[in-house]
């Protein structure tokens, strides 16, 4: 017999049975997930959790038997949590990586189980929403974009039951809950946390006068309240603690979504929460038995503590008067109620040019309102964008749907500052950017996307209600254009014969050489091919591709204006133009204000000199 | 459903543990043949030890007093049997510890020396004291303390609370005192109130004992001053400030004694003994002990002399299923190990467990989780997994801040932990360190930590 100190007996529950319980009550998450995304899905949580436990297996050289592989199934647990907050759309090698720096990087380097500082899957996604967040996108439109449009400010039951968003674990409530039960049935949860970290939030949002279940049902705050903010490792431990931890899970939560470009805060919020878990345990330290202040003092104190932190949070909110910022109206693929938009249910669809335009007519059939969706290559990935046209055709309103710009600096152009500069415009204004539009700093290429787009959009609609000059009306000839470009000036020579654009060579330009290539060698094709100036920028060098359009543009218009007409030239331009070409015995750069009179100079010249090369 | 109604909402709520309590609870007490040495320790309490009045060679007989001595914090011990002093030396104790004895060889008379019976009817609390401080009675519960200075409090009582809890996994022996002698414990608790001046007594049983309940407001019937507080079972329970919390809803401060709050609590056996000492004039020289555990092969209640050997018991109980998985002083939750199986049985030992594998849980020592449960279980408030961290690092100004005094090692801690960590040995260790500090600033007259 060996000769051991007591306690002599011992609870039966062991840290494989609590972890069990954990990966128990995930289960309904992942059949929602897989129901709602499919097979795709299923594969990013296998992968994350296989990948999780062969990191810990390897890495701490278990023995390679079944039971040595699982361990004590901590790791199963971080992997299944990862999965669970990937978006379902992520590459396979996402919720690899993601595992692996969970396990290796965020809990064995601080030593392994029950001495990680920081919840591992949460930093695992903070990692990932930072370095890749292009493979993270659908997690910012899962979020951003889960609002259902004009949503009433009461309970969502489509929400509740999961069909909105795009991350695979946190998008069905009533999963979440089933879950959660099971956890506070086999007490390894307490109703601590999650009732201070959802009432919070809750309390926060109608104090900020959201919509608090929205608030708290959408995105991840729900799943995180049950299955991240309790994680025991990282959580307090004293029953005070839990309650200050849970309050700042979802106070910070609320702040980052409101306050930072970030669109999810719950992330950020606990690994702040994680931070400070050894300091609000020592502040938190639970009255001994016998000393201080009895039960109804402390709930007293800590109702008071509450009231004065919201009374604060409150008083900033409205000090700051921070512009909320404007959600978008749907999510990717979902109804989208024309009828409530147009404000009369007798709406036509038309359709032209693959767009949809949704019409309200007057009573001589003559559009009044108008509505439809425009789409333009971003930074990111396109951009799509609602137009809504009032009855004089002017933009009344302008609401970002998709976007996957990024985060804190693309994004930036769904604020409402920046879409309310388009009201009131229409296809005759002055799109210029920077001048007419004031371009977001951080976001200048999503902005100018915005802005093109919408330009190009009122110029579409236009052609297709109006019928302006199609592109059959070209006059045959060469022509020259010119645009200011990133670099510099740039030149194009555009040939229409038979009434179509034939060619487009760019004869100068001082952009980026490697940045600008793909433009230059891909905008000619495309804008032959679509036998307009309009086309969609070629990503990487949206600058350079507009900077092409823009002069295409001006060739054409250069012989619309000068076909027939005595082409009005510029004197003061000619007199520095002229003797400044002699001089460098060839083009120089145009004089401001007056491209046309340069290029038609340009041309005379060349032509001259074409014929006198061709005798 | 039943089950399921009872795994969900567990009786004694988060934390029950099992009480193991099927294999004795209805077994009556049995006397155990009285042995041929006994070994009797001069220290069966805590204070100072006695002093041997006997040499070797003296005969004694059952009741003679062995030791004496003039301390105040301190209680004579008394002759188990009647025979020839055959030794006097240091003898291993039960716990392995080693202790000055007496040891007796039992001339098999059993002489009685003369007990002074008395009327309680008659006795000054004062008369009431010295008959227990003669008796050499100490709380039997397991803490020893003198029975006689706990009698005389600092401060004006106005109840006496007997500790029926008996929430000790496997120990009965209270139980069965309660069933079989609830007259003499009446007597007690009217003795100590006489002694104390308190003017209620009331005994606090948990629900698990419905046929002590029974049998105690039986005996209490007509009597306005004294009344039964039955109790939700829950561990720990019998600790005194647990106990006035539970019956009183009164907090003992940290610190504090119970008679700040105006209470004296006692533990049944201890009751027991305090009213066969005054009325009967019987001094402590046996007490009822429960043996019980899985190797145990017939767990019993046993009437057993002081100073009988460990072994004699279990043989008497049938002796021991193959090799326990530990053997136990007391209760499992509490009491230590026992690392001598020839020492002697003393005032305060209530029970010896023999656990067999199947129920035994040790430590392992596995990392935190920081579950906490050990935090919600803790009676004491404390935070169990911090402080069982800094003792074991030896961080002595953390220890003492986060208040380890205050625990009273019920061992719930270790009990609940997940990853089987020795939470309580710890703070144990902790607990000794902070004392050592405290000695050696007293000793250099300095404060090295508030």
């Amino acid at each position: 017999m060996q000769v051991r100190t007591g306690p002599f007996l011992r609870d039966t529950v062991t840290i494989e049975q609590v972890m069990g319980d954990v990966l128990i009550a995930l289960i309904p998450t992942v059949v929602a997930g897989v129901l709602l995304y499919g097979r795709h899905a299923l594969m990013v949580v296998v992968l994350s959790t296989l990948s999780a436990v062969l990191t810990e297996a390897i890495l701490t050289r278990a023995p390679l038997t079944p039971k040595g592989i699982v361990g004590d199934g901590s790791a199963a647990v971080t992997g299944l949590l990862l999965g669970l907050i990937l978006p379902h759309t992520t590459p396979y090698w996402v919720p690899i990586f993601g595992s692996f720096f969970a396990i290796a990087l965020v809990k064995l380097a601080f030593g392994g189980l029950g001495h990680n500082i920081f919840n591992p899957a949460l930093a695992a996604r903070g990692m990932l929403l930072l370095a890749f967040t292009s493979e993270m996108i659908y997690r910012t439109d899962a979020v951003t974009g889960a609002t259902p449009l004009w949503s009433t400010g009461s309970f969502s039951w489509p929400l509740f039951w999961g069909n909105v968003g795009g991350v695979i674990g946190e998008t069905s409530v009533v999963a979440i809950l089933l879950g959660a039960a099971y956890l506070f049935y086999k007490r390894h949860i307490n109703w601590r946390i999650p009732v201070s970290c959802l009432g919070s939030a809750f309390i926060l949002a109608l104090v900020w006068g959201l919509d608090p279940w929205h608030t708290i049902m959408a995105g991840g705050l729900m799943f995180a309240a049950f299955f991240m903010a309790t994680d025991m490792v990282t959580s307090p431990v004293t029953p005070v603690g839990e309650l200050v931890f849970g309050a700042g899970c979802g106070v910070l939560t609320l702040m980052i979504r409101q306050y930072t470009p970030f669109p999810e805060g719950v992330t950020f919020a606990i690994l702040i929460m994680n931070a400070l878990t050894p300091a609000i345990d020592s502040l938190t330290i639970p009255h001994v038995f016998g000393v201080g202040a009895s039960h109804k003092d402390r709930i007293r104190g800590f109702a008071l503590t509450v009231g004065i932190v919201m009374v604060l949070l409150g008083a900033l909110a409205v000090i700051e008067n921070n512009e909320p910022r404007v959600r978008p109206l749907i999510s990717d693929g979902h109804y989208l109620p024309m009828h409530e938009l147009l404000g009369d249910p007798d709406v036509d669809v038309v359709e032209v040019n693959e767009t949809r335009y949704y019409v309200v007519r007057d009573e001589e059939g003559d559009p009044r309102r108008v509505a439809f969706i425009a789409e333009r290559n971003g930074f990111n990935g396109p951009i799509r964008f609602l137009l809504l046209l009032n009855s004089e055709h002017r933009i009344e309103r302008v609401s970002v749907l998709k976007q996957g710009e990024s985060p804190g600096f693309g994004e930036l152009i769904t604020r409402t500052a920046f879409l309310e500069q388009f009201v009131g415009l229409d296809k005759d204004s002055s799109f210029t950017a920077g001048k007419d539009i004031q371009v977001i700093s951080g976001a200048t290429v999503s902005s100018r996307a915005v802005i093109s787009g919408v330009e190009r959009a009122l110029e579409r609609f236009d052609e297709a209600f109006f019928g302006v000059d199609g592109p059959g009306t070209l006059n045959d000839g060469t022509f020259l254009g010119q645009a200011a470009s990133f670099g510099g000036p740039l030149e194009v020579e555009v040939v229409v014969s038979g009434g179509k654009i034939t060619s487009v060579t760019i004869l100068r330009h001082s952009d980026t050489p490697g940045f600008s290539d793909r433009a230059i060698s891909g905008m000619p094709e495309r804008i032959v091919a679509a036998n307009s100036a309009q086309v969609d920028v070629v990503s990487g060098a949206t600058l350079t591709s507009e900077a092409i359009m823009s002069a295409v543009q001006a060739a054409l218009e250069s012989t619309s204006v000068g076909q027939g007409h005595e082409l009005e030239l510029d004197p003061e331009a000619l007199e520095t133009l002229l003797p400044a070409i002699i001089e460098a015995q060839g083009p120089v750069e145009a004089v401001s204000g007056a491209a046309v009179t340069s290029g038609a100079v340009h041309g005379a010249f060349r032509d001259a000199l074409n014929i006198k090369e061709g005798q | 459903m039943n089950r399921l109604i009872q795994r969900t909402f567990p009786r004694g709520g988060d934390s029950a543990v099992p009480d193991h309590k099927a294999a004795t609870e209805g077994k009556p007490i049995r006397s155990l043949p009285v042995p041929s040495i006994v070994v009797i320790p001069m220290l069966q309490h805590i204070g100072a030890p006695c002093e041997p009045v006997v040499g070797v060679g003296d005969k004694v007989k059952v009741g003679q007093p062995l030791g004496k001595t003039q301390a105040f914090v301190c209680a004579p011990v008394h002759s188990s049997v009647s025979g020839e002093v055959i030794a006097v030396e240091d003898r291993p104790l039960v716990t392995g510890k080693r202790a000055l004895s007496v040891v007796i060889r039992n001339d098999g008379q059993d002489d009685m020396v003369r007990f002074e019976e008395g009327d309680l009817e008659d006795m000054s609390p004062d008369a009431i004291r010295q008959k227990v401080k003669a008796a050499g009675i100490v709380g039997m519960g397991g803490a020893g303390f003198p029975a006689h200075i706990k009698l005389n409090p600092p401060k004006p009582v106005h109840t006496i609370l007997i500790n029926g809890a008996e929430c000790e996994p496997y120990l009965t022996c209270d139980h069965r005192l309660m069933v079989e002698k609830a007259p003499q414990l009446v007597g007690g608790m009217l003795a100590i109130m006489k002694a104390t001046g308190a003017s209620r007594g009331i005994i606090g049983i948990e629900e698990n004992k419905p046929d002590a309940i029974k049998q105690m407001q039986e005996a209490t019937k007509g009597q306005e001053q004294l009344s039964v507080a039955v109790l939700k079972v829950k561990y720990p329970q019998g600790a005194e400030k647990q106990l006035i919390k539970a019956i009183l809803d009164k907090e003992v401060a940290s610190g504090c004694l119970p008679a700040d709050v105006g209470c004296v609590v006692s533990n049944v056996h201890t009751a027991i003994a305090i009213y066969e000492a005054v009325v009967q004039g019987k001094p402590c020289y046996e007490r009822v002990v429960t043996v019980s555990g899985g190797s145990v092969v017939d767990p019993r209640n046993v009437l057993v002399r002081i100073g009988t050997p460990i072994q004699a018991l279990l043989d008497f109980c049938g002796g021991l299923l193959g090799e326990p998985a530990a053997l136990i002083g007391g209760g499992p939750m509490t009491g230590p190990p026992v690392l001598d199986v020839y020492g002697p049985v003393v005032k305060t030992l209530s029970g010896i467990s023999a656990l067999s594998y199947e129920e035994a849980g040790f430590d392992v020592n596995r990392p935190c989780i920081r579950c906490s449960r050990c935090v919600r279980a803790c009676p004491a408030g404390l935070t169990p997994n911090l402080l069982g961290d800094y003792s074991n690092r030896g961080m002595t100004e953390q220890v003492i801040w986060l208040r380890a005094q205050d625990c009273i090692e019920c061992g719930l801690c270790s009990y609940v932990c997940p990853s089987k960590r020795a939470l309580v040995t710890w703070i144990k260790k902790g607990k000794a360190d902070c004392a050592a500090l405290r000695a050696k600033e007293r000793e250099l007259g300095v404060s090295i930590c508030k």
